[in-house]
């Protein structure tokens, strides 16, 4: 099999699947599961990239939220009865909290319920870590229909920019320390902040630059009568969709009108905006093929998430008891499906293989 | 607006609001304003009662192609490559201040950052800004879901709102400022809370007081409402927003200065000029 990446709306798709799945169920044994699957294939077909970098971070901030929300449910949280491990001393707020206690009796079963939660949460994120970490931005970005590419390319530098951040606020945390500089409290907060702010901006002036002087956002002409149609059908269709919905809400009218006019007028604003957008003329260097690698990923991942919608149990709203989970072996066999995206999928090529050095590729790279 | 009128002002405007797009910001907010109060409005009298939950759908459906709509129109409207980076960068810091400044106690500064960015960089940026970040917000943490639309246009109304504030100078303005993230602090909760309630409440077993009722007369639902946001969110809404003001008063002002000097930096209103060769 040629090495090659895959397709990353695939990985996108596969990702979502998994998070789906894990939105699904509470057990922790299927939870734990779905992890070390997710973990199994970003290791196995993730390339060396800033953005691969963002399942690191992902996972520490995975592990801070389940530390985050155990020691805030020990600290202020509901209290749940059951069987009492430690008595903090505290007191309940009053009636309009919703039974929010502070302090108090910290029972085994609060714990499970927020260390439930907690890895709930954390599994969510290792998947969207995964996501980020496979599929390659700016592939990516090609996919954003053209009315909305200056908004893909923010979204895109948005993304690729947070591991960014995290760096510049370590080295300026550990400047100040060097400095003498307070770290902590609101001066050292103050002396964190602005330095950082005033990098990062600095940093979108320079991309700034050095996408102009690319060429970035040379736009094509198209003509007069075009506009003024695609204009007009916009127009039109934002006033059929502002009629509609307070026809759909008044219950005097009738429901059907406002339903078509809602509906209509939305999907024809959305043809002119999306027409209308074909103005920016770009080509790709490269096309990104969608065949079989992409069909199994984004197969793997849903098939997935309809087998824990169809076999899996909603317990998602159920008490806790302290019992050992027993994860029923069907959904423990459907969730190992998700590994055929880290299987059967082609290797990814080896750093170096491909010099890309398309401006796209800068802009991940200083974004 | 002329470009001498706009250097004229103190304000920038990084991303400037044609007709088109104001039109489009209206009448997403129209609709919007639709999709987030229409279990007030929807289904008092008997024969609403099998339409009242469809229409929750509606929204979840059209919302996300109407949030295209407008952006397609205000990126149509000529966001250039400053406006695009600024934008990328601010909301990957939201980004980022919304999970480590704590989403589960409330206590998240997702708006200290969007606030002064609007208001310095004028109503435009910061409606797009809004929807960026917690989009980005979304595609880092995975708070991705049927929820985000509602997230995104509640943020852009925010960020508007603060690029439309009045003129204001020195401790006047960061105490402009201090009040207004307190209030879209705490009014972003109650606002959010509307269009998932009469799905939300029936689930957790609160009272029957704090549901909704399709029966009911708007000011019984409204009442409903309000005592469901106060029992439920009001204990994550009001850490927001008193954090988002002191965050505000605290460290507003080198905010402000560093984006003041980065929109000088950027010169937004120099139209870029080429003039021929001299040879």
């Amino acid at each position: 099999m040629k090495p090659r990446l895959v397709h990353p709306v695939a990985w996108w798709l596969w990702a979502i699947g998994m998070a789906a799945a894990a939105m699904r169920t509470r057990n922790l044994v299927l939870l734990a599961l779905i992890v070390a699957v997710v973990c199994y294939v970003t290791l196995a077909r993730r390339i060396d990239a800033p953005w691969a970098r963002a399942f690191t971070l992902m996972w520490r901030l995975a592990l801070l939220t389940v530390l985050f929300t155990v020691v805030l449910q020990i600290v202020l949280g509901i209290r749940y009865p059951g069987t009492v491990l430690l008595r903090l001393p505290g007191t309940t707020l009053p009636d309009w909290s919703g039974g929010i206690a502070l302090g108090g009796d910290v029972t085994a079963e609060a714990l499970l319920a927020a260390l439930t939660n907690g890895l709930r949460l954390a599994a969510i994120i290792v998947c969207f870590g995964s996501a980020n970490a496979l599929a390659h931005p700016t592939r990516l970005l090609r996919v954003v229909p053209a009315a909305l590419y200056e908004l893909g390319v923010a979204a895109v530098v948005a993304i690729t920019f947070v591991p960014q951040l995290a760096e510049s606020t370590v080295r300026i945390r550990q400047a100040q320390r060097l400095r003498g500089r307070p770290i902590t409290g609101l001066r050292g907060l103050r002396g964190l902040l602005v330095p950082v702010l005033e990098e990062s901006l600095e940093r979108a002036i320079a991309l700034a630059a050095s996408m102009d002087s690319r060429g970035y956002g040379r736009r094509g002409d198209v003509g007069r009568a075009f506009r003024a149609l695609t204009g007009a059908a916009v127009l039109v269709g934002l006033i059929g969709a502002c009629f509609g919905t307070y026809t759909v809400i008044d219950s005097a009218a009738d429901r059907t009108v406002g339903v078509v006019a809602l509906a209509g007028g939305t999907a024809v604003a959305a043809a002119g905006a999306l027409i209308a957008g074909r103005r920016t003329q770009r080509t790709s260097l490269r096309k990104d093929p969608w065949g079989w690698p992409e069909w199994l990923t984004a197969g793997s991942g849903i098939a997935v998430a309809v087998a824990y919608r169809i076999a899996v149990p909603n317990d998602v709203n159920a008490g806790y008891e302290l019992e050992w989970p027993h994860a029923p072996v069907s959904a423990v066999l459907l969730t190992v499906v998700g590994v055929l995206a880290g299987v059967l999928t082609p290797r990814p090529p080896l750093p170096g293989a491909r010099a890309t050095r398309s401006p796209e590729r800068q802009l991940a790279g200083t974004g | 607006m002329s470009t001498v009128a706009r250097s004229a002002g103190a304000r920038t405007v990084a991303v400037p609001l044609r007709l088109r797009a104001r039109i489009a910001i209206v009448a997403v907010t129209i609709v919007g304003i639709g999709a987030f109060v229409w279990p007030l409005l929807i289904g008092f009298g008997a024969r609403g009662a099998p339409h009242s939950t469809d229409a929750p759908w509606i929204f979840l459906v059209l919302l996300p192609l109407l949030m295209v709509v407008v952006a397609a129109e205000l990126a149509d409207g000529g966001m250039d490559a400053k406006a695009v980076a600024l934008l990328g960068v601010l909301a990957g810091m939201s980004a980022i201040l919304r999970p480590v400044s704590g989403g589960v106690t409330g206590v998240q500064l997702m708006f200290f950052v969007l606030i002064p960015a609007g208001r310095v960089l004028g109503p435009g940026f910061g409606f797009v800004l809004g929807n960026l970040a917690m989009f980005a917000s979304a595609a880092i943490t995975g708070g991705g879901g049927p929820w985000l639309p509602f997230q995104m246009l509640a943020a852009g109304w925010i960020g508007l709102g603060a690029g439309l504030l009045p003129r204001a100078r020195g401790r006047a303005e960061l105490a402009m400022l201090a009040v207004y993230g307190l209030l879209a602090g705490v009014a972003y909760g109650f606002v959010l809370n509307l269009w998932f309630w009469p799905f939300g409440a029936s689930g957790t077993g609160l009272t029957a007081s704090v549901t909704f009722s399709p029966d009911a007369s708007v000011a019984e639902n409204l009442s409903r409402w309000l005592r469901f946001s106060v029992t439920t969110s009001l204990s994550f809404d009001i850490p927001r927003g008193l954090a988002t003001a002191a965050a505000i008063l605290a460290l507003g002002r080198p905010m402000l200065l560093a984006l003041r000097r980065a929109a000088r930096k950027a010169a937004f209103d120099s139209p870029a000029e080429f003039d021929p060769p001299l040879i």
